[in-house]
């Protein structure tokens, strides 16, 4: 009988088929393809789910489907699916999201009057379908593949109004700055082949048991020992992951790409884009576990990125703006998860983020269609009466990403910084500062946030259109309720603190990752290679401690945002902050910081490597051309074109010729 | 019976002849000729070894060169005939155009 998995490859190719019939015959379908679109991830979601249950009955699909070069003694290169926990959840949060987004984009393109309409539906196609190509890829050079897919598709939609100066520009960065961390990757993936001659994630003869299997044998590659290889091997990868992510120094791109429509923005953010790097480390676990120095670098990274992208989401005055600076920081707390050695806890972050930071895009969408394509919160203010359903869902998805119980966000953020603290007073110093960062970044988050939502929906209208805004329709609502619901929900599939205070058995997620036909890909395996491997013992702290210790901090940066911002008529406080707003407002000043560097170092350098390829390289290859030309034009004179002089030649070779076979064959002798 | 090297010699002498003409003249059809002579001291050869072996193929073979032969005065002919019509001359000095 035929099961999901048979019919698993249509996840990916449902949305791919949709963009194909947007881009061939959109302008002929009624709302420009967009039907087509909400069919394809509707269906998508649907098999998601079959393949969930599948997968919850306790069965795991580990299959290559095309092989594409048959390596014989060499690499076999082949695609294939790998449908296990982590990707069946994958694949839920992306159909899910993309379905919504499909269905607000009715509201927020197709109501707007917008152009273009079939290419916008063609790209949101794409999109999908790479990503979810992306977490069904069963070896890295798949996902290698796909996760380029993923970034030339974000590219077309940041870019999607080309017309106007911002947002090519954006598109272009954000495709040049995540291209430049998968450079890195690409050189991973290489060093991948190369080291363990396979890329499969899972199975035998997969590149995380190969690499357990020659730490025990002590196998030294290329003259390293296996460790310091696999770190090696393991920070080129998270190249990719950094710029993906939008991890610090590569985070820059994100900022800018909000330049694109929102509802691709939801996309980018919740469920596609950025969530393909930590996704990846996740599903390459059982690789990072065996080295604590890259885990360690990955904890300092994410929370480092966490606190100072929540400094800069503080300041900002468009709406946007300051939910791309959360999602840096968001995802900055599930590095830190991954880095702590906290898999669950950084994949149920990833689970919980992708919903509410969905809903706060449509909503944030929703507004933006209400102020009239106004992004500024300092002209809103006052929406909360005239719009009652975004304003809830979105104080749902605030509440959530400021971490307040019992929201989505609370439970997994707290589990995240529960993981790096246990781990840190383990005995790891990297992991503690890691920790105390995201504990700070904790304050700022609840503090943005609702300076966020105070700005936008309470107090006085400070604007004509804010009196008076747009009204959205269903299809903007629909999306938001469902999300909101989710937002507000979503959390309770894993409860740590409430079941060490109660006893009652509430881990589901925990139970969902621990187990799996696969035993290399379970969470339990993941805890024994971080114990073995990279030496992480936990300290015996409490976990409701820390979950109270962050929820003080979230109350107190949402109360601080309350007393200064929820008046009829806020001032702009953070002008007291003086030279810091300034920095803050100017993003530490990391893009001039990188013009900088392009145009005084890298441009210098690459001045002197033209000059060296003009003068040396290009300079050897004329002179030797050069002497040709000369023996050439001598020699050429040769052909006088009179006939008599041909002939003396021909004799003169003749008589050579014969003298020569006369003195070598020794007729003279 | 005449010796096999008489012959040879008188090939040889008539090779030379076709040679010099070649090299000195410049009349086309002089040139012409002497490719003729040449030839003919090829046949001559021929022949000679074929009376010295006692084996006639020699000899069929040079009947076949003289039928080449023709063959190629017919052709040089039409190449000077063209050379009169294209340069008022048949000197094929002055023919130089296709050089450096």
């Amino acid at each position: 009988m035929a099961g999901a998995f048979d019919y698993a490859p249509a996840i990916v190719l449902l949305p791919f088929l949709s963009f194909l019939v947007s881009l061939a015959g959109g302008k002929y379908l009624p709302k420009g393809g967009a039907f087509g679109g909400i069919a394809a991830t509707a269906g998508s979601l649907v098999l998601s789910a079959w393949v969930f249950l599948t997968v919850s009955a306790g069965n795991v699909y580990n299959e290559t489907l095309y092989t594409w070069v048959a390596g014989g003694e060499a690499t076999t290169l082949a695609f294939g699916l790998l449908l296990d926990p982590l990707a069946a959840m994958m694949l839920l949060i992306v159909c899910l999201v993309s379905l919504l987004v499909h269905v607000f984009s009715l509201g927020y393109m197709n109501d707007e009057g917008e152009t273009g309409l079939p290419r916008y539906y063609a790209g949101l196609g794409l999109f999908t379908a790479s990503m979810l190509g992306f977490v069904v890829a069963d070896n890295l050079l798949m996902a290698f593949m796909f996760f380029e897919l993923v970034g030339l598709c974000s590219y077309l939609l940041i870019g999607f109004w080309f017309r106007e100066e911002g947002p090519p520009s954006a598109a272009k960065k954000a495709f040049l700055v995540t291209r430049f961390g998968d450079y890195f990757f690409l050189v991973g993936v290489v060093a991948i082949f190369a080291t363990f001659g396979t890329a499969q994630f899972a199975g035998e003869g997969s590149f995380p048991v190969l690499a357990e299997e020659a730490l025990n044998a002590g196998t030294t590659y290329f003259g390293f020992a296996p460790q310091t290889w696999f770190t090696i091997v393991g920070l080129l990868i998270l190249g990719g992951v950094i710029g993906k992510s939008a991890q610090f120094p590569l985070h820059t791109w994100l900022p800018d790409a909000m330049e694109g429509p929102t509802p691709v923005s939801a996309l980018i953010h919740a469920a596609t884009m950025v969530a393909a790097g930590v996704y990846l480390v996740a599903r390459m676990y059982g690789f990072y576990a065996l080295s604590p120095t890259a885990l360690g670098i990955i904890a300092l990274v994410g929370g480092f990125t966490a606190l100072v992208a929540a400094t800069m989401g503080v300041v900002k005055r468009e709406i946007k703006q300051v939910l791309a600076y959360s999602t840096i920081s968001q995802y900055g707390y599930m590095m830190l998860g991954l880095g702590a050695g906290g898999y669950v806890a950084a994949t149920f972050h990833l689970l919980t983020h992708a919903f509410f930071k969905a809903l706060l895009f449509l909503g944030a969408g929703a507004v933006i269609i209400a102020m009239h394509h106004d992004e500024d919160m300092w002209n809103m203010g006052g929406l909360k009466n005239k719009m009652p359903v975004t304003y809830y869902t979105f104080l749902s998805g605030s509440l959530a990403l400021a971490g307040i119980v019992p929201f989505a966000g609370f439970w997994s953020k707290d589990e995240v910084l529960y993981e790096a603290l246990v781990h840190g007073l383990g005995g790891s110093p990297l992991l503690l500062a890691g920790y105390a960062m995201g504990l700070v970044a904790v304050f700022f988050t609840g503090f943005y946030t609702f300076r966020m939502v105070f700005l936008t929906f309470h107090g006085e209208p400070r604007s004509d259109v804010a009196r008076d805004p747009h009204g959205v329709r269903w299809n903007v609502k629909g999306p938001l309720v469902v999300l909101g619901v989710l937002a507000a929900t979503v959390g309770f599939v894993n409860m740590v603190p409430v079941q060490e205070l109660t006893g009652i058995h509430l881990e589901y997620l925990h139970d969902w990752l621990a187990h799996g036909e696969i035993s290399a890909l379970t969470s339990e395996h993941y805890g024994e290679l971080l114990h073995d491997y990279a030496h992480y013992t936990s300290a015996d702290v409490a976990s409701y401690v820390a979950g109270a210790m962050s929820l003080a901090l979230a109350l107190a940066g949402a109360g601080a945002a309350h007393v200064l911002y929820n008046v009829s008529d806020p001032d702009e406080h953070t002008e007291k902050l003086g030279a810091v707003k300034t920095l803050w407002y100017n993003n530490y000043y990391q893009d001039e910081y990188q013009v900088w560097l392009a145009e005084s170092v890298v441009l210098p350098i690459s001045r002197v490597a033209d000059k060296f390829d003009q003068g040396v390289v290009d300079g050897v290859v004329n002179g030797v051309s050069s002497v040709s030309l000369f023996a050439g034009s001598r020699i050429r004179r040769v052909q006088t074109g009179v006939v008599t002089n041909y002939a003396v030649l021909l004799t003169l070779g003749l008589t050579a010729l014969l003298v020569v076979f006369g003195l070598v064959g020794g007729w003279f002798a | 019976m005449v010796p096999v090297q008489w012959y040879l010699l008188l090939a040889a002498a008539v090779f030379c002849i076709g040679l010099f003409g070649i090299l000195t003249r410049q009349n086309a059809l002089l040139f012409l000729m002497s490719v003729e002579l040449m030839l003919n001291a090829a046949n001559i050869n021929l022949v000679a070894f074929s009376a010295y072996w006692g084996n006639v193929t020699g000899q069929t073979f040079s009947l076949f060169t003289m039928a080449l032969a023709a063959a190629e005065v017919a052709v040089g002919i039409g190449i000077i005939l063209v050379l009169y019509r294209n340069f008022d001359d048949v000197d094929v000095t002055t023919a130089a155009e296709m050089r450096w």
